[in-house]
């Protein structure tokens, strides 16, 4: 009869014992915004991999719908849903940390080894607001020229513009409407500030780093002559080399273009790479550095986006490892490879042949003349910042259409950004 | 016995009212308060009393033009409303005098009111399409134009584009509602016409139309409402633009929430807009005498 | 004469069959073409090898049966419930008269020319504080409430339609009050019932905002939220998007197909001879 006792006794406590820490599982909850069929499976596997490493951790991630993805995150931030990572996009960070959602991350990264190998930009983007880091950046978005090598062979062009006027000259040389032949690809909608200011930006020689809407001298640049002159050359994009219907494109309608051979030339981000993989193949393109403009330089931007951890996490060492894992040269290696962008480590384009070789080539020539191409940011932790793309693309689009001069648009956006 | 009846009555309605007031007019009051105060998802620590200051700032606003975004939603509503209402009944009168098939016509040719207007937004941008959509491409086979129009990206030709996608929806409700109604119509009616010698257009407008007035009145309204809040279709296509040219009042409060993060400025534009229905649905019921509201 | 009345009828019925029918065979054929075979010139009208890649690819990348077993489940409850609910509602409406009634009437015709965005955040709050975010049940309740206001307005239509001395004569013939209503009236407002159902039914399987803004798991999604997921930074997949299309349009068109002769018979004044 004791014994019997003993024995039940002792199955009792190990049951109890390990369904106690059965349930010391802790679940964090994920939760994406550059959602794609895609990157999502691909998360999922890194997911996997990690969990499989750490057995008392399970990751729930969510996806929503690209374009309801940032106000769905600061939705559930502000009204505190049970949240343990979040992806932080560039123009997304500072409107968090006024919020008081995002964790300091200075003293995690402190003491975290992979760090040291952190290319400066990964620094500069994490430090975006009040220099403090609160978000590990995951990947880049910085532009490059794609261009058709098959339909210029074709075409009887046999070399790589390097400045803009040269890019401009061969899109106009190409271009035949009454053969579906134009240039350049040219973005109407949704952000395309980005690239009238990176042509019109490269006229000058002055940008402030920190802030590419301003001189060193400190005022606005869009009514400085050169830039004026910038962006007379964009709209001669538009008007010489480019379908009327360009107006209305958006980063689908580029690349359609692109990859129909419409329009030959694009000016994209790496992600675009393995878009164009599968829509074309790599052996029908290449990509070349961003031709600089007449002042020798090209002012490129460094969209990103990165992870942070909630102020209220119930979970924060937790969350800090998987971020310190997905951010390790490896898995972040691995993970811009399969998605497009550009890796966060300095090590990763010395060391891995994919990122110093063919396509990549040019980002990582980009990367090593910071002579000629100049890393600045755009304003977004002003408070300006949200809505400014949108104004911008409607007067950007009455300009095109001829419904106002450039006189009165460079005036109205340099008294905003005042 | 009214004591009884007006229990049972109450009983019956309480589901549905304890649904509408905690579901829908609470959450109203509370977007009206919003409407009133900066509220801001940029910083929400500083949330007060503002006043008229939203509604100024839309009335006023310098980038998306006030009186452009009413004018598309005055053009949106009316001219999706009159070729759904006329084409629809078009079709009722058609389909009214049974034939074979008629219920697979039906069927077939009423399905697009069973598809979502982001689905329709989208499937009619990619027929749109300036490069390669098919509404370009059989044109040109016509002859009736010699290029490829950028009908989603030239403001001219923007507006007629998403009002031809909402009509092709809406088609169907008019169809069908107006069908049953001139079922009801009674023989008889159409009989003695006849023998007095009365034409098609006699009988469609002296026997018809007024038979079923109280159905036309009710889904019209009815329609010119839902059309008003309906910025799926707008929203699949084009958001809004080229250049403010397909900008209503409810994308212009998509717009404001989700790219400018501005709840009070949104929550501003719903007001307006229900302020206009409300006006509208007065002055309408007023013009034409609708005692009770039928279908 | 008749002849070439009975052609134009025909001519014009084929032209609106036509009209209707363009943008659905265009979606259908773009899910059959493979990746490559959709960004063409000149444009292909009939592609020339049918492939499924795209719908393999639908259901290989995403969990498109969970999301399809999601919306099933969410838009069938709420449109019973719905149903269910306003079924009794419209009974009173129609049968018994108060002051209140233009009034009680006029608050459900209100409910309509409510934009959703102006009440979407204060829901958010609300449910958020009772931790009902990323619930199926929480958007079972958001459509019940949405569609109750007009099923009520339809269900009081269709009772208006069946005259009371129906009721009074079968209690005049012993049934009591509710066996009245069970057994005599609802079965002829059957139809108008499928009218209500079918309404409510593709209304829910179709609502994109509430489900994006209320849902957050992988497994709770719905299929207009998938649909749309599908627009990533890329721009739209027209591959994956057409065949998540068709898929997504199959059941509100068979719902449709089925219920809309029913619709029509329901709402016919008169369909009951005194």
């Amino acid at each position: 009869m004791k014994k019997l006792m003993i024995v039940l006794v002792s199955i009792f406590l190990l049951v109890s014992v390990a369904s106690f820490s059965a349930s010391a599982k802790v679940t964090l909850n994920f939760i994406e915004v550059l959602t794609s069929p895609e990157r999502t499976d691909l998360l999922k596997e890194i997911i996997s991999d990690f969990e499989a490493l750490h057995p008392d951790i399970h990751i729930n991630l969510i996806s929503p719908p690209y374009e309801q993805a940032d106000q769905k995150v600061t939705l559930m931030l502000n009204t505190n849903q049970p949240l343990d990572i979040v992806e932080v996009r560039d123009y997304t960070v500072k409107q968090f940390v006024n919020n008081k959602k995002l964790l300091n991350l200075e003293s995690y990264l402190g003491s975290w080894p992979d760090s040291k190998t952190l290319l400066p930009i990964t620094w500069q983007s994490a430090r975006t607001v009040d220099n403090i880091a609160y978000i590990v950046p995951q990947e880049f978005y910085i532009k490059a020229l794609f261009y058709r090598t098959d339909v210029l062979k074709e075409l009887g062009i046999n070399y790589v513009p390097e400045t803009m006027s040269e890019l401009f000259e061969m899109c106009k040389e190409i271009t035949d409407p009454s053969k579906n032949q134009y240039g350049f690809s040219f973005r109407g909608k949704a952000w395309e500030l980005k690239f009238s200011d990176l042509i019109s930006g490269s006229f000058l020689d002055d940008l402030d780093t920190n802030n590419i809407y301003l001189k060193t001298d400190g005022k606005v640049y869009f009514n400085d002559p050169r830039a004026v002159e910038g962006l007379k050359l964009y709209i001669r994009f538009f008007e010489e080399t480019t379908p009327k219907d360009a107006i209305n494109w958006g980063f689908n309608e580029q690349v359609n273009a692109f990859v129909s051979g419409t329009a030959p030339l694009l000016i994209q981000d790496p992600d675009t790479v393995g878009l164009v993989d599968k829509m074309l193949g790599r052996d029908k393109y290449m990509v070349a550095p961003i031709p600089v403009g007449p002042s020798g330089k090209a002012y490129l931007d460094y969209g990103f986006a990165g992870l942070g951890i909630p102020s209220y996490s119930k979970y924060k060492e937790e969350a800090w490892k998987f971020i310190e894992y997905i951010s390790s040269p490896e898995v972040n290696s691995y993970f811009c490879k399969n998605y497009g962008p550009l890796p966060i480590h300095s090590v990763t384009y010395k060391a891995d042949p994919y990122f110093n070789t063919g396509v990549y080539l040019a980002w990582a020539y980009m990367m090593e003349h910071p002579e000629k191409y100049v890393f600045a940011k755009y304003p977004i932790d002003s408070s300006k910042w949200p809505g400014w793309p949108q104004i911008h693309e409607a007067d950007m689009q009455s300009l095109l259409l001829g419904k106002v001069t450039i006189e009165e648009v460079v005036n109205k956006w340099t008294e905003y950004w005042q | 016995m009214k004591n009884k009846n007006s229990k049972i009555f109450l009983i019956f309605l309480i589901p549905t009212f304890i649904s509408i007031i905690l579901l829908t007019y609470i959450p109203v009051l509370r977007g009206l308060i919003i409407a009133f105060q900066n509220y801001n998802l940029f910083d929400l620590s500083n949330i007060h009393f503002i006043g008229f200051k939203n509604f100024q700032a839309v009335l006023n606003d310098t980038n998306f033009s006030f009186l452009r975004i009413l004018l598309n939603t005055f053009l949106w509503v009316t001219v999706s409303l009159f070729f759904q209402f006329v084409l629809g009944f078009g079709l009722a009168l058609l389909m009214q005098k049974p034939f074979k098939g008629r219920g697979l016509y039906s069927g077939l040719v009423f399905y697009p009111w069973a598809l979502s207007g982001f689905a329709i937004g989208l499937i009619w941008a990619w027929m749109f399409n300036g490069q390669f959509g098919i509404i370009n491409d059989l044109l040109q086979k016509i002859g009736l134009i010699h290029q490829n129009i950028g009908f989603l990206s030239d403001p001219k030709y923007a507006l007629i584009s998403v009002i031809i996608a909402n009509i092709w929806y809406g088609i169907p409700f008019f169809g069908i509602m107006l069908l049953a109604a001139l079922q009801s119509v009674p023989l008889e009616l159409y009989e003695a016409a006849e023998i007095d010698g009365a034409g098609h257009f006699k009988k469609l407008f002296h026997i018809t139309i007024p038979y079923i007035k109280p159905t036309i009145i009710s889904t019209t309204l009815l329609r010119a409402i839902w059309i008003m809040n309906f910025p799926e279709i707008i929203y699949g296509m084009t958001s809004g633009g080229p250049a403010n040219s397909t900008n209503i009042l409810a994308t212009q409060m998509i717009n404001k929430i989700y790219n400018f993060y501005d709840y009070g400025q949104g929550s501003a534009i719903g007001l307006m807009i229900m302020g206009i229905m409300i006006i509208y649905a007065i002055i309408y019921l007023k013009v034409t005498y609708l005692k009770e509201f039928e279908l | 004469m008749n002849i070439i009345k009975k052609f134009i009828r025909f001519t014009a019925l084929m032209i609106c069959l036509i009209f209707a029918l363009i943008p659905l065979y265009w979606i259908i054929i773009t899910s059959l073409k493979g990746p490559k075979e959709i960004y063409t010139f000149p444009i292909k009208y009939l592609p020339e090898i049918i492939s499924f890649e795209s719908y393999r690819q639908l259901f290989a990348f995403t969990n498109f049966a969970i999301y399809f077993r999601n919306s099933l489940v969410i838009a069938l409850i709420a449109s019973f419930g719905a149903l269910f609910i306003t079924l009794f509602s419209g009974y009173a409406l129609s049968r018994y008269g108060s002051s209140f009634k233009k009034y009680i009437l006029f608050s459900l015709f209100f409910t309509q020319m409510i934009p959703m965005f102006l009440i979407m955040v204060p829901l958010y709050k609300i449910f958020s504080q009772v931790g009902m975010i990323d619930k199926l049940i929480t958007l079972i309740i958001l459509y019940t409430n949405m569609m109750i206001p007009f099923s009520a307005i339809m269900a009081k239509a269709f009772f208006d339609r069946i005259p009371v001395s129906l009721e009074e004569a079968a209690q005049v013939d012993g049934c009591s009050k509710q066996q009245a209503l069970f057994k005599i009236v609802v079965p002829l407002t059957l139809p108008g019932l499928a009218a209500i159902f079918s309404f409510s039914f593709i209304n829910t399987w179709n609502e994109l905002f509430l489900a994006v803004m209320f849902l957050n798991s992988d497994v709770n999604l719905t299929i207009p939220v998938a649909l749309n997921s599908f627009i990533s930074k890329a721009g739209i997949g027209w591959d994956i998007m057409s065949a998540g299309l068709v898929i997504a349009l199959l059941p509100t068109m068979i719902v449709f197909a089925f219920t809309q002769r029913y619709i029509v018979a329901g709402l016919t004044r008169g369909a009951i001879k005194g």
